[in-house]
């Protein structure tokens, strides 16, 4: 079964590019965060805390977005195997053995791609740590001790959770009998399950009220930066609460959205495969809630800050220097989940191949199909703005409040429609591009 | 429309794969013309040139010369577009694979090439054609929710809606049991009798053929015979024996 999984990698580019790519970027952040964990305890007790605080909170956010992401990304490219699993199964694997085959092909990519993404992380953790230094964050006593502890560490979790993410979508894909797999093209729609409705309920729920924290308790402290601790993962929590229920969120939100789209061919094709294959649709439409609630979220929340610090009291003078580590990890995390967005249209739309050729055969134009393909993925991509803005109130409001600028921040608005716009682009963009691609 | 005219006519058609010495006749010089309301199964082995007569025919493949008339006219030269909707308006196709959109219910893939077309199909005639292939009651069941004899029924209702000048059916009974074959073939024939629907279906199965009131046996890309009023056993014998048959054709 290795051999078959390596041969096999060699001729699925796509997916292996996919996984790569989350599992890379994912290491390379999470490492990079790690290292200033293992620095800490060797660090000057002045800069103790701070690192561990830097290195652990802020790590988390992105921990987060990337488990999130990497569990999605291997789900999606082991879901896509169903097919070629009952192949196996048909000429006398057994489901142990074709699950075995997704599962190491998780596992070999990923380990690769841990293994550069902690070698990056060994660079970047270092000028992390300068970073920290110039900006006077860490005294000088303090010395950068990243080393492989921490790194292997981070890497060890990221390939950890794409292996169990495999494992779990390797199951489904082999539960059916192999006769009824290799019939049915398609992955059958299921219900939600009981514990991801669950986390994605506790989620919600934690963001509401750290949301709630930050009002009550946190921003009457006397820490400037009290408020900003609870308040501003809240929108990054709550996104992927939203997220881990995309499937019924966009059934429920796309219904609507049908009569609007139905008047033409291609428009009820996006307006079914939108609502009935919400299963699918899922996977892009989750990193668009996450992409939109977090840079929207943080970013108002960093502009409040830069427009209130001095009102609020700034002791100890590191106003600018949080403002730049947090713009930066932000953008760190942006880019990420927009890789993701990339990832989970082209892997939806590839997934489609076999159906649009089909939709060909009986009477869709070219350009029929095109259309429907791109208004899928801007109805997508418009729930995703609309949940991700709603998200990002979670981090926006409370900080507002607290920083007495009323319910609205009173500046950089402009963000929204921006950043909507981005969101947008990325999606119904690269929808295009994949639908472009000739099939294999 | 020329009334009098063969629902479907080819002449010298010829598709050629490749270029060069590399170059793979899969069909040489074919003629044949398909009357109104007649059932037509043609036959032969693994690279006769079954597949791609179908494809080209359909518009899904363009031949490398010849001539394909459609209720007289003459589609050959027709674009990607023109062609497209020439097959959702004009032709009805059943796959070997059933080729049901899976998002779709029974009664909504019926109705799609009409949605396809701008139009929308009337409740009543959608309702009228499952009625035909005996699943009025499963209208709002996905695909999945189907065997795969009611898939390949619900199939034949997309085809027979538009009321196409011709039906092509690519191997229809080539994923099922006989038992279930058998059914979509009875409904094939049903459609020939009774909606006088020519109907053209490429099969390697000498039951399945006994079902059409003529068999053409396609040997090498060329036309190598054929038999009216086929029995299973008559074809069966005759597929055994085809290399004689192409002697005499040539």
């Amino acid at each position: 079964m290795t051999a078959l999984a390596l041969r096999s990698l060699r001729h699925r580019p796509t997916a292996v590019v996919a996984t790569f790519a989350a599992v890379l970027l994912g290491t390379a952040l999470m490492a990079s965060f790690a290292t200033l964990v293992e620095s800490a305890l060797g660090a000057h007790d002045d800069d103790r805390e701070l690192l561990i605080v830097m290195g652990a909170v802020v790590g988390s956010w992105g921990a987060l977005i990337v488990l999130f992401s990497v569990a999605s990304t291997v789900g999606i490219v082991a879901e896509q195997r169903a097919r070629e699993a009952a192949l196996l199964r048909t000429i006398g694997a057994t489901p142990r053995q074709a699950r075995a085959l997704i599962v190491y092909e998780a596992l070999v990519v990923a380990l690769l791609a841990a293994g550069v993404g902690a070698l990056i992380a060994s660079i970047a953790g270092g000028a992390l740590f300068d970073a920290l230094q110039r900006g006077d964050l860490i005294t000088s006593a303090s010395t950068y001790a990243g080393g492989p502890a921490s790194l292997a560490t981070a890497a060890g979790v990221v390939v950890l959770i794409g292996t169990v993410a495999a494992m779990i979508s390797s199951r489904r894909a082999t539960r059916a009998p192999a006769g009824i797999s290799l019939r049915q093209v398609e992955t059958p729609a299921r219900r939600l399950r009981w514990w991801r409705i669950l986390i994605g309920t506790l989620l919600i729920a934690s963001g509401v009220t750290s949301a709630i924290i930050t009002i009550t308790v946190t921003g009457k402290a006397d820490d400037a930066y009290a408020a900003m601790q609870t308040s501003g993962s809240a929108s990054i929590v709550v996104g992927v609460g939203l997220a881990t229920l995309a499937p019924v969120l966009l059934r429920l939100l796309a219904t609507p959205l049908r009569p609007l789209l139905a008047r033409s061919g291609a428009g009820l094709l996006a307006a079914e495969n939108t609502t009935r294959r919400a299963h699918l649709l899922a996977g892009v439409l989750a990193p668009v809630i996450v992409l939109v609630s977090t840079a929207v979220g943080t970013l108002l929340m960093i502009g409040i800050d830069d427009r209130t610090l001095a009102a609020a009291g700034d002791p100890e003078d590191v106003g600018g220097t949080i403002t730049m580590i947090n713009s930066v990890v932000i953008g760190m995390i942006c880019l990420f989940a927009a890789i993701m967005v990339v990832n989970a249209v082209v892997a939806v739309v590839t997934h489609r191949r076999a159906e649009l050729a089909r939709l060909w055969r009986i009477g869709a134009t070219a350009s029929q199909l095109r259309t429907s393909v791109v208004l899928e993925a801007a109805v997508v991509a418009v729930i995703g703005i609309v949940l991700g803005l709603l998200a990002s109130t979670a981090t926006a409001v409370p900080y507002s409040i607290v920083r007495h600028e009323g319910l609205v921040p009173n500046g950089q608005l402009w963000l929204l429609p921006v950043i909507a716009l981005v969101a947008a682009m990325l999606t119904v963009g690269t929808a295009w591009g994949a639908q472009r691609r000739p099939a294999q | 429309m020329i009334q009098d005219a063969p629902a479907l006519v080819v002449e010298g058609l010829t598709k050629r794969h490749g270029s060069g010495a590399g170059a793979v006749d899969a069909l040489v010089g074919i003629d044949l013309a398909f009357a109104r309301g007649t059932f037509t199964a043609i036959m032969g082995p693994s690279g006769s040139g079954k597949s791609t007569f179908l494809s080209c025919v359909a518009g899904l493949d363009r031949p490398t010369s010849g001539r394909v008339l459609l209720d007289g006219t003459d589609v050959t030269h027709w674009d990607e577009t023109a062609r497209t909707r020439m097959r959702r308006e004009r032709i009805g196709f059943v796959f070997q694979d059933f080729s049901l959109i899976p998002y779709l219910t029974a009664a909504e893939n019926v109705a799609l090439p009409a949605r396809l077309a701008g139009r929308r199909e009337e409740p009543e005639t959608v309702r009228r054609v499952l009625a035909r292939v005996g699943l009025e009651e499963r209208a709002g069941h996905l695909p999945a929710a189907l065997s795969g004899g009611q898939q390949q029924r619900v199939a034949i209702a997309r085809a027979l809606v538009t009321v196409p000048a011709v039906l092509l059916a690519d191997e229809p009974t080539g994923a099922l049991d006989s038992a279930t074959a058998r059914e979509v073939l009875r409904m094939l024939r049903a459609a020939v009798d009774d909606l006088r629907q020519t109907t053209v279906m490429v099969t390697h199965d000498p039951v399945a053929a006994s079902y059409a009131d003529t068999v053409v046996f396609l040997v090498d890309g060329r036309v190598a015979g054929r038999m009216v009023g086929p029995s299973a056993d008559a074809v069966a014998a005759q597929l055994a024996h085809l290399d004689q048959l192409t002697g005499v054709a040539r």
